[in-house]
């Protein structure tokens, strides 16, 4: 029992640890990301500015309260994008997906924990950035151990309610075999619903209850929310509750279509 | 009990049939029309434990889409499969486990890891013991020649290397069957050599069961007892290489361009012509029988003749003269 456990762990820590590698290997991909990264922020940055000149509070959140949110979400980014689609996608149409499936190991576990690896490296590439934002636009964290044990519980729990999602969606690959479109249109629906242009508290009613009913906003504005201050600590318990509820049906959901969309794999010629 | 049983098995693909011109185009969209295709039907075979089995037909007989059952990857349209006892495609992470796999026109290898990296995950993932996975590895890096190539990404890798790779990755955890899937397609003389020397060396001393498709008929000569030839997802000839040695092995065919339109020479025994066209002879003879330099002797002497090629006959011919019953005869 303990070795089939330690087995497991070497072997998902190796899944997850070969990702940096994989990262590495384009640098120039790094640079242009990070000079695209950097141009954004200060956009970002400067858009909310502007916004204020005129107003101290807008829907109950004061100037420092929103560039605080904006960029943390911007930061923390990575826990909404996840590359599951675009694995997909190309691995079906490469022909790779056969080599996967024929590994002795749980085809969604092993995703998990390349995906979690992946969050790991996009979250250090993050870091200058992060610099950026706290000395050049004074980006702040707390202080608190309390609002940070709330945040990491949250944005794990997102993480992964977004990644179940995101296999429900990379489930199409198998149908279209081409995810072009739907890659770009889920990747723009995940930069507005997950709120990280809007805070949630300035939608209207009508459009938050939308974002809300889809799971990108657990992912990222739901933690980041916490550790912005916005919401506060003591809501921690209802919301892990909300997205247990989602990575619960979201897993169920996930199993069942990929059960089905597998058996469409046509791997033909060769 | 056989470690490969496939009872019935068939496999149908919906192709979906395309109208010429923008009309046909719009009305797939709303209406698209399948057509199915049976890339597999009615296939019975076993294979017992240790064999190596010559699995070939011309493209698209259906021998990949067989592999790709036997492996579990793709689900039956009817019939059944047993690997070891298991259903593949229902226990596919069990029967994963004791399985390797190469894909001649694909790499299992992850494209930015250097090759060790890659190695040392696959052992993570089949759980072989630390201890053993050194012994292996170093007895690969000398059969197969890795030692300069373990730190070199896959993507940097030539054509051969990369198969040398592949061959250690889907080995590395000594698996009971192994499926060679066209594990030598594209690569010069002295790789094909080493490949099926490592072949024969891993898998046969090791008591291995293994499926090879093909179509170098050198591949199968130099590995496989037996061979079951497929054709439109039928097996049409199943039994000991050493019949399909005996009946075509020793024909050799022979082509000669002619100056003049040729007529039918009068030919020593043993050799027949096979087709006289316009300016252009060829001619089947027994190697035990006659001999090409006789033959040509005999042809030049009767015309003239611009240049001439000497070929072994290929699968395509031997799976056409199979049809033609040229097996059947033998066995009478």
């Amino acid at each position: 029992m303990i070795h089939s456990l330690n087995r497991r762990a070497s072997m998902y820590g190796a899944l997850f640890a070969m990702i940096p590698k994989m990262f590495m290997a384009y640098q120039l991909w790094f640079w242009a990301g990070l000079v695209m990264n950097i141009i954004s922020i200060t956009i970002l940055y400067f858009f909310w500015d502007a916004i204020y000149a005129n107003a101290t509070i807008i829907s109950g959140l004061t100037r420092e309260q929103t560039l605080n949110y904006v960029l943390l979400a911007f930061f923390f980014m990575p826990l909404v994008s996840n590359d599951l689609l675009w694995e997909f996608g190309s691995n079906l149409r490469e022909g790779l997906m056969i080599h996967h499936l024929l590994r002795p190991v749980n085809f969604q576990a092993m995703n998990y924990a390349q995906q979690l690896g992946g969050l790991v490296t996009r979250m250090a590439f993050q870091l200058p950035i992060m610099l950026l934002a706290m000395f050049l636009f004074d980006m702040q964290f707390p202080a608190d151990l309390n609002t940070w044990v709330a945040f990491l519980l949250s944005a794990l729990l997102g993480f992964t309610a977004m990644f179940f999602f995101s296999w429900l969606m990379a489930c199409m690959a198998f149908y279209t075999t081409e995810i072009w479109g739907l890659g770009v249109l889920l990747e723009g629906i995940t930069i507005f619903f997950s709120g990280s242009l809007v805070p949630l508290a300035m939608m209207p009613a009508w459009l938050r209850g939308i974002v809300l009913s889809v799971p990108f906003a657990q992912a990222l504005a739901v933690p980041v929310g916490l550790l912005a201050g916005i919401t506060p600590v003591s809501d921690a318990p209802r919301i892990w509750l909300i997205q247990l509820g989602w990575i619960i049906s979201m897993w169920i959901l996930s199993n069942l279509v990929f059960r089905v969309a597998v058996r469409k794999i046509t791997v033909q010629g060769g | 009990m056989s470690v490969i049983e496939v009872q019935e098995l068939g496999k149908e693909f919906q192709v979906p049939q395309k109208d010429p011109g923008v009309l046909g185009a719009v009305r797939g969209l709303f209406r698209p029309r399948y057509e199915n295709k049976k890339a597999v039907d009615q296939l019975n075979f076993q294979v017992e434990a240790g064999e190596i089995v010559g699995y070939i037909g011309v493209n698209g007989a259906g021998k990949s889409t067989t592999i790709k059952m036997l492996t579990g990857i793709l689900m039956p349209s009817s019939g059944t499969v047993r690997v070891l006892g298991r259903d593949p495609h229902k226990q596919r992470v069990e029967n994963a486990r004791e399985i390797g796999v190469v894909f001649g026109q694909r790499t299992q290898l992850w494209w930015d890891l250097a090759l060790i990296e890659s190695l040392d995950l696959i052992a993570k993932i089949y759980d072989v013991p630390p201890a053993r996975y050194k012994e292996v590895l170093e007895q690969f890096t000398e059969t197969l020649e890795l030692g300069s190539l373990l730190k070199v990404p896959v993507r940097n890798m030539s054509l051969g290397q990369k198969m040398r790779s592949e061959l250690a990755a889907a080995l590395i955890h000594q698996p009971k069957v192994v499926y060679l899937d066209e594990p030598t397609i594209g690569l010069d003389l002295i790789v094909k050599e080493r490949i099926r020397d490592f072949i024969k060396k891993e898998c046969g001393s090791k008591g291995m069961t293994v499926m090879l498709t093909t179509h170098d008929l050198g591949d199968i000569e130099e590995l496989c007892q037996r061979v079951i030839i497929i054709d439109n997802g039928h097996v049409i000839y199943d039994g000991p290489i050493n019949t399909i040695k005996k009946r075509f092995g020793k024909f050799r065919e022979i082509t000669f361009e002619t100056a003049e339109n040729a007529k039918a020479p009068t030919l020593p025994a043993g050799a027949e012509v096979l087709a006289a066209e316009e300016r252009k002879l060829q001619i089947r003879f027994d190697r035990t029988v006659s001999s090409a330099s006789k033959i040509a002797s005999t042809v030049m002497s009767q015309m003239e003749v611009t240049d001439f090629s000497l070929s072994e006959p290929d699968l395509a011919g031997i799976v056409k003269q199979i049809y033609n019953g040229a097996l059947d005869m033998e066995e009478k």
